[in-house]
């Protein structure tokens, strides 16, 4: 595994991009026709353009038609600021401007939680609004700028050398730049928020901030590249710079590539580029336009994860052999029934983890919690249980950070946690399972376990997280199956992924929301084994359940809640002999008690 | 085969092969791009066209022209005594792609000569290259003559260095002084923009009052609020700055005001579409050439008109007439052969100083360079819909025989 793991992290990209860079920088000196210079300009241009755009989209899943906007404002800061200052600020403006542009609208549309197509629709207005604007105001006014002041710098001797050079240099570094985002934390975090932004959150991924930082990159590499296409073009109008063929072949690139790797929008507008450029006869204009169009179209069909799709299912069958419980009715459970250690025996402290006083929650009037008061103490397992809609799966919503409660307090070691977002809930040692799990459905089982041990409570760096991602799979026994997908797991296994997922995340205290729904009874089995030997490694476990012969088993109290309220709690005995609790899981009358 | 047969078979093989040699050259293998031959072949022009795009409606007219100019001048013994070949590549209304294709055109496909694209911003990216390469490049309908500054650029569209200016004075100089208020309105393409901002200091210097000025969006789609507007100001003369189809879009929204414009005026408009409409009674707009006599008894003039409308029809073409666009485009072919002829060279700085010194005939008239930016007179005449037909009404040399201005 462990040369497996190596040949794995083994990645030359960054060499391969310098050494394209280099190449392509010394192109011009061997005197090429200008051609090749010219049709390399557009190649790079559009790379720049669609990876840029991949570093946000692609890799966050958002779909933006806002790149055009984002480009249209390097294009015009670019025209404006270059005809009073130099080309240099002018650059440096389009890349500010665009960026400033880029956060600023990130920053209020993911305050407002749009997504999908909602989302998709407010960027394709961004573009129309900020045309408007600019043909509405001084910054263009109507009749186009002409760009005929701007003075370039000089490499080669040649103005065409230097727009090629220039815009080589922005595509080279937008592949640079999306390279080192997919390899480093924030590409993980961007890749979570992509599968499952609530999950992403919950784990500790600060996915406000990374979609900021995302939109801001993406958004100024765009502006970077619009001026200095303003240049190239020379002449630059509304109606020519804001049409749809910026948002619209960034995203075709994208898909055709593959949007969420970094060379795959580059492979994509290679390919569109080349088909663009290089069959451009005058007869049979419209013919060889609908060809083209349809060749899209079917690629697109039939490779709906890009071309680096194809390559990388491909290399997950050659490289990746399933091993081990590899059949979908395989258990992960052999392992574990080899190390299964005894249940550390609980020894109360008294040491309350986490308080939670008077919580309420409604939503549109109907009141899922109601006052909800309730301790967990350090080291115990505490069982959750009522009747179903009984507000327990909503209580740990709340105290893992995903809903805000309309009122009352949450302490975690004394700490008033009741204003934190999510992540900063998951940081500071609070871990959760889903009743039906929610794993990160395009990274592999290591990988999804890598963000929990990234983005934890401990934050460990990429290293420490690949080993004690591996750690917690072998203590699962889903080590064998480290890189395969979620969906090639049964329900079993997906279930003891997010066991594995929270306990990397080094938390104080698991919740465990409905482990055990819909296991067959050995699997059942092997959970509450699994369950019993994470106690035992000293972790605190709010154990959300229907099924009482585990309940009992497992828990040294037991807290009982019923229409948003607590109604019992204490021994796990003596508690479910209490009338009230019986009377809410029979649905009898309590008044004669 | 025929010679046209020999050009579009020659255009593909070409094509192809610049394919490949630009696939080689991406690859970064430039030498292995092989040298054409030039000197003793046909002489081969380069340009691009809209041919699909947003722009290829007109840019497929510009393609029907050369292909009958190119087909003539073959039939006629060619150019210096050789076949001549269009290499003509699709720019897809792209500025930036236009850019590429004519640095392909000089440097892979190695054409002797160039010819213009269609539409301003495409023509300031093939200028841009001609420049660096030092090529003559003789163009179409350039709208924003102050853009263009190479000294090697000729401007077969007679519309004067300051069209904003001549051309208002001349229809204004038309309608005389029975036009006392005006409402400018005009769509935010840039060339349209150009010409009818322009136009509001002459109205103002010739003492018009100017009762409305309303700027929409190119594209604008609801025209109902604008046309309020102009029925409110109730001007003596409507000048619109529109193009395309945007003249009757604001006229059909006026008709459902039951306002008719008194005098109106359109700047770039879609020909058929103005002259058929019943509110397109009396439109004024202005042009270089209209294929009515006296214009078209211009040497050349007439075979071209019938060999357009031919193909014009032939390709499905709603208006098949030469105006304009078409006569511009024709024109600047005839330029580019009167050059090549007079100095027999190919040689491209002799050609633009021929040029600029002497001028050229062409089916539009004597056509000149001599001013700023090389543009000579404005040689714009004023046209209006009669009986739903343009005729020329303006000035009486041009005038067709049988019409009359009218104004109201």
């Amino acid at each position: 595994m462990g040369a497996q793991t190596a040949r794995l992290r083994r990645d030359w990209s960054p060499y391969a991009i310098a050494i394209a860079f280099i190449g392509f920088a010394l192109l011009p000196a061997f005197k090429p026709p200008a051609f090749v210079e010219s049709f390399l300009y557009l190649l790079f241009f559009w790379i720049a353009l669609a990876t840029s755009w991949a570093i946000f989209s692609g890799f966050t899943g958002y779909v933006s038609f806002g790149h055009g906007a984002f480009y249209g404002a390097g294009v015009y800061t670019l025209a404006n600021v270059a005809s009073h200052y130099s080309f240099w600020w002018g650059l440096i403006a389009a890349g500010l401007v665009s960026a400033t542009l880029g956060v600023a609208i990130a920053a209020i549309v993911f305050r407002t939680r749009l997504r999908g197509e909602l989302f998709a629709l407010l960027t394709l207005a961004l573009a129309i609004v900020l045309a408007t604007i600019i043909l509405n105001t001084p910054v263009d006014g109507g009749p186009g700028l002409y760009l005929i002041g701007v003075s370039l710098p000089n490499f080669y001797g040649s103005p065409a050398s230097t727009l090629y050079l220039l815009i080589m240099c922005v595509g080279m570094m937008s592949l640079a730049t999306a390279w080192f985002v997919q390899q480093s934390k924030l590409g993980r975090g961007l890749f979570a928020i992509s599968d499952d932004e609530d999950v992403a959150e919950i784990l500790g991924v600060p996915t406000y901030a990374y979609k900021l930082i995302a939109c801001g990159i993406s958004s100024a590499l765009a502006g970077i590249a619009g001026g200095i296409h303003a240049v190239f073009v020379n002449y630059v109008t509304v109606s020519g710079t804001f049409n749809l063929e910026v948002p619209l072949f960034v995203l075709l690139m994208s898909v055709l590539g593959g949007a969420r790797s970094w060379i795959g929008p580059a492979i994509g507008a290679v390919f569109i580029t080349l088909l663009n450029n290089l069959f451009v006869s005058g007869d049979y204009a419209l013919l060889i336009r609908i060809g083209i169009g349809l060749t899209l179209v079917l690629t697109t069909l039939y490779m709906p994860e890009g071309i680096v799709g194809l390559f990388h299912t491909s290399w997950r069958r050659k490289a990746l052999p399933l091993t081990g419980s590899q059949t979908p009715s395989g258990h992960a459970d052999a392992p574990l029934a080899a190390s299964i250690a005894p249940a550390r025996q609980y020894q109360p402290t008294g040491e309350t983890l986490v308080r939670l006083e008077d919580i309420s929650l409604a939503f549109k009037g109907v009141r899922a919690l109601d006052g909800v008061n309730m301790e967990v103490r350090k080291g115990e397992i505490l069982g959750l249980v009522g009747p179903n809609g009984s507000g327990k799966s909503t209580l740990i919503n709340v105290m893992s950070g995903f809903y805000k409660p309309d009122g009352g307090r949450i302490f975690l070691s004394g700490e008033n946690i009741t204003a934190l977002s999510g992540h900063l809930v998951a940081r500071n040692g609070i871990a959760r399972t889903f009743q039906i799990p929610r794993p990160f459905g395009r990274m592999s089982v290591l990988d999804n376990v890598i963000v929990a041990a990234m983005f934890g409570s401990e934050q460990l760096p990429e290293r420490a997280a690949r080993e004690r991602a591996m750690h917690y799979l072998g203590f699962v026994g889903l080590d064998t199956r480290a890189h395969a997908l979620p969906s090639d797991l049964n329900l079993h296994q997906r279930k003891f992924l997010e066991l594995a997922r929270a306990l990397a995340s080094g938390a104080k205290l698991v919740m465990l929301d409905e482990v055990l729904a819909g296991l067959t009874p050995s699997e059942i089995t092997s959970a509450i084994a699994m369950v019993r030997r994470i106690h035992s490694a000293d972790t605190t476990i709010v154990f959300v359940e229907h099924n009482m012969r585990a309940v009992m088993e497992l828990t040294h109290r037991l807290v009982v809640i019923n229409q948003g309220k607590v109604i019992a709690e204490g021994d796990p005995r003596k508690v479910m002999q209490d009338a009230a609790v019986v009377a809410a899981y029979l649905g009898t009358s309590d008044a004669e008690d | 085969m025929s010679d046209r047969e020999i050009s579009k078979s020659g255009v593909t093989r070409r094509g192809a092969l610049a394919g490949g040699i630009a696939t080689a050259a991406a690859a970064s293998l430039p030498a292995a791009i092989p040298a054409l031959a030039q000197g003793t072949g046909p002489i081969r022009i380069g340009s691009t066209l809209a041919l699909t795009g947003p722009l290829a409606q007109t840019g497929i007219l510009h393609k029907i022209v050369g292909d009958i100019f190119i087909d003539q001048a073959n039939k006629s013994g060619g150019l210096l005594g050789r076949k001549v070949e269009w290499v003509l590549l699709d720019d897809q209304s792209k500025p930036d792609v236009t850019r590429t294709l004519y640095e392909r055109l000089l440097t892979v496909d190695k054409v002797d000569l160039l010819i213009g694209p269609y539409a301003t911003g495409s023509i300031l990216s093939a200028m841009g290259v001609a420049q660096r390469y030092n090529k003559i490049l003789v163009h179409h309908t350039f709208g924003i003559p102050s853009l263009a500054k190479y000294d090697m650029h000729i401007p077969a569209w007679p519309i004067g260095f300051n069209p904003e200016k001549t051309v208002t004075n001349r229809v204004m100089d038309m309608l005389g002084n029975k036009v006392k208020t005006v409402a400018v309105v005009t769509s935010k393409f840039p060339s349209v923009h150009f010409l009818t901002v322009g136009a509001r200091p002459v109205f103002k210097e010739r003492g018009i009052q100017e009762v409305l000025f309303l700027e929409f969006e190119f594209g604008a789609k609801d025209f109902g609020p604008i046309a309020a507007r102009v029925k409110d100001a109730n001007p003596d003369l409507l000048f619109m700055g529109a193009i395309g189809l945007e003249g009757n879009q604001l006229l059909e929204a006026l008709e459902k005001l039951n306002w008719t414009p008194r005098n109106h005026f359109y700047t770039y408009p879609t020909p058929g579409p103005l002259a058929l409409s019943p509110m397109g009674k009396d439109a004024l707009s202005f042009t270089a050439y209209e294929d009515l006599p006296p214009l078209n008894k211009a040497p050349g003039a007439a075979e071209f008109g019938k060999l357009f409308t031919d193909a014009a029809k032939a390709a499905n073409n709603p208006y098949p007439f030469v105006e304009t666009q078409t006569a511009a485009s024709y024109s600047a072919w005839q330029i580019l052969f009167h050059a090549a002829k007079e100095t027999n060279s190919l040689d491209d700085r002799k050609m633009a100083d021929f040029l600029k010194k002497n001028g050229a005939p062409t089916i539009i008239g004597k056509v000149r360079f001599d001013g700023p930016n090389n543009y000579g007179e404005d040689m714009m005449r004023i046209k209006q819909v009669q009986n739903q037909k343009w005729v020329i009404v303006y000035p009486d040399e041009f005038k067709t025989p049988g019409s009359q201005l009218i104004i109201k």
